[in-house]
């Protein structure tokens, strides 16, 4: 069942996968919707593992940065693991341009980040 | 009423289908034929206590149908009503010229229906031997008919009747259509009111905004600062009224400047309230919250190196869970007797520098935006200027500006266009890397704040 507007959540074994489904995250309603369905599925988990899929993503803001961040946060408080899979060269320069790409666990497609949880 | 036998004639097989459920409901056995003629049949097979008839069918009319039953001895004392829309007064004169005992009007009200069928078999239609040539005239036209003076009056009577229900009837659609009236003038006043209090608020809403820009336009450098050695220029352009960029320079003391490019994230109200605090702390004035200057233990003045400067931010300004702002900044003090430029990034685009020699180079230090991770230290670096060095500030607003297919303008474009315009006076290379952006960003103009800040530096004599 399709729960969720903006992203399609599912799991591999406790991990929680993410599919963000927008090609563009730009405007600030689609990231108020994509924090929002994000932080209604780990209010459910404690100390979650995630795992988020840019592999739809086309565009997208550096605001969309600062959910990321606040997710690491989250997450790392929780002593879960945040990963992040199927970055594009132009999504990834969003990242880079701010440091941000030392920051995150990054990494090339599901099956390499999903080796690296266990 | 007890139970009747009825025949009714109506070639509409729907309309016939509800009048007969509606008389077999109310206890009556009917039969059913789709024109006069069929029905004159069935009168004749057996005579039946009423009959109900429709005007306009095929084969036989309604009128037709009535005239064969009144001119029938053995029939002519069944009742016979006649279903009519009454658009044209002539029916009447054809009802009474046929001999129908009573009028209906389409569309019926079932109830009435039944109530003129029970009044009609109370009282038996006599025997209209009394009938009679009459003459009539209606609409400036004369008429002969053939009626009896029983058979007139319950006509009249019924038609009457009939005109007296659709009057009532007009009469209640036209209050109801005089409420619907009150209740749409009411709606449209209240609506008229909602919209001047759209207005009224958007009125406000414009004048906050107003407001709020001109306290972020005091963010920007002041018109009257010079400093000694070294000439600055800048452009900077929000997206929408309120932006998160913001960028100044101003004279520390008389031997340091210090200059720098914030970048909220977003735009519009909360990225610019973000501006707005994060700028009082970047203010050269010692006071509570300068993090740039502080008075020092023996009363002298104490300038706050770029490191530390980003790593008290950091500290301050974690940004929450509701929010998720953050901002990256590129901080310079320039000592202005020597050159020498001390300078940290967090998460900024790299300064460039376009040497007096010829030639430019990006600057970047790898740093994290302010706000991101908790308790991190910044490393700031040192860029040694020669006599007519220029470096350029920017937000990423420059090189991130994107055309109408996505492309950014990127750094290779931007360093291109410095180095070209080396030879211009720097107010002029500020301006022309502006409107390079702005040109690049056609038709649609960028989407995020643009901010740029030049400086050149001279030597002091």
């Amino acid at each position: 069942m399709d729960q969720f507007r903006r992203i399609q959540a599912g799991k591999t074994g406790d991990i929680h996968m993410v599919l963000f489904k927008d090609k563009k995250i730009l405007d600030d309603t689609v990231l108020d919707e994509i924090k929002s369905e994000i932080m209604t599925l780990i209010g459910k988990a404690s100390g979650p593992d995630m795992l988020l899929d840019f592999g739809n993503v086309e565009f997208m803001s550096s605001a969309m940065l600062g959910l990321l961040g606040t997710l690491h946060r989250k997450i790392a408080a929780g002593h879960g693991r945040l990963k992040m899979c199927n970055i594009r060269p132009e999504i990834f320069q969003v990242f880079k341009l701010t440091n941000l790409d030392k920051l995150f666990s990054i990494h090339k497609d599901a099956p390499t980040a999903l080796a690296t949880f266990t | 009423m007890a139970g009747v036998d009825v025949v009714i004639a109506e070639d509409s097989r729907i309309q016939a289908k509800i009048l007969q459920k509606r008389l077999t409901d109310a206890g009556h056995a009917v039969r059913w034929a789709e024109n006069g003629s069929d029905a004159l049949v069935l009168v004749r097979e057996r005579r039946p206590d009423i009959v109900i008839s429709d005007i306009e069918m095929p084969v036989m009319t309604g009128y037709e149908f009535c005239k064969a039953v009144k001119s029938d001895p053995g029939l002519k004392t069944i009742p016979f009503i006649m279903m009519s829309t009454l658009s044209d007064p002539i029916d009447i004169i054809r009802g009474l010229d046929a001999g129908a005992d009573n009028y209906v009007t389409k569309p019926y009200d079932p109830d009435y229906l039944l109530g003129r069928m029970q009044s009609l078999l109370d009282s038996p239609v006599g025997d209209t031997t009394e009938a009679a040539m009459l003459e009539v005239a209606l609409a400036g036209q004369k008429f002969r008919v053939h009626a009896g003076r029983q058979q007139v009056l319950n006509l009249l009577v019924s038609t009457f009747e009939n005109a007296v229900a659709k009057n009532q009837e007009l009469i209640a659609t036209n209050q109801d259509l005089s409420v619907t009236r009150d209740r749409l003038q009411q709606s449209n006043a209240e609506l008229t009111n909602l919209n001047e209090e759209i207005s009224r608020r958007n009125a406000q809403m414009v004048r906050d905004l107003e407001a709020a820009a001109k306290v972020q336009r005091s963010l920007l450098p002041a018109a009257d600062v010079t400093l000694a050695s070294a000439e600055v220029a800048w452009r900077y352009v929000p997206c929408h009224s309120l932006a998160g960029d913001f960028l100044n320079f101003f004279p520390l003391d008389d031997q340091h400047a210090g200059l720098f490019v914030v970048d909220v994230s977003g735009h519009g109200v909360p990225s610019s309230l973000m501006a707005v605090t994060v700028g009082r702390f970047l203010t050269p004035k010692v006071s509570e919250q300068s993090l740039l200057v502080r008075q020092g233990a023996d009363g002298g003045l104490v300038i706050a190196s770029p490191a530390e400067v980003a790593t008290q931010l950091n500290r301050l300004f974690q940004a929450d869970e509701f929010s998720g702002l953050y901002f990256t900044m590129l901080y310079g003090v320039l000592h202005l007797p020597s050159g020498r430029l001390d300078y940290v990034s967090s998460g900024h685009p790299a300064l460039l520098r376009a040497a007096a020699a010829g030639g430019v180079e990006f600057h970047g230090i790898d740093g994290f935006p302010i706000g991101f991770v908790p308790d991190v230290e910044y490393e700031q670096r040192s860029l040694q200027l020669s006599p007519g060095d220029r470096i350029y500030l920017y937000s990423d607003g420059v090189t991130e500006a994107m055309d109408k297919d996505r492309e950014p303008l990127g750094d290779q474009a931007l360093a291109d266009f410095i180095a070209g315009s080396r030879g211009q006076p720097l107010e002029q290379s500020v301006a022309g890397l502006l409107e390079t952006v702005e040109q690049w960003c056609q038709p649609n103009g960028p989407l995020d704040d643009v901010s740029i800040l030049g400086l050149e530096w001279r030597q002091a004599e």
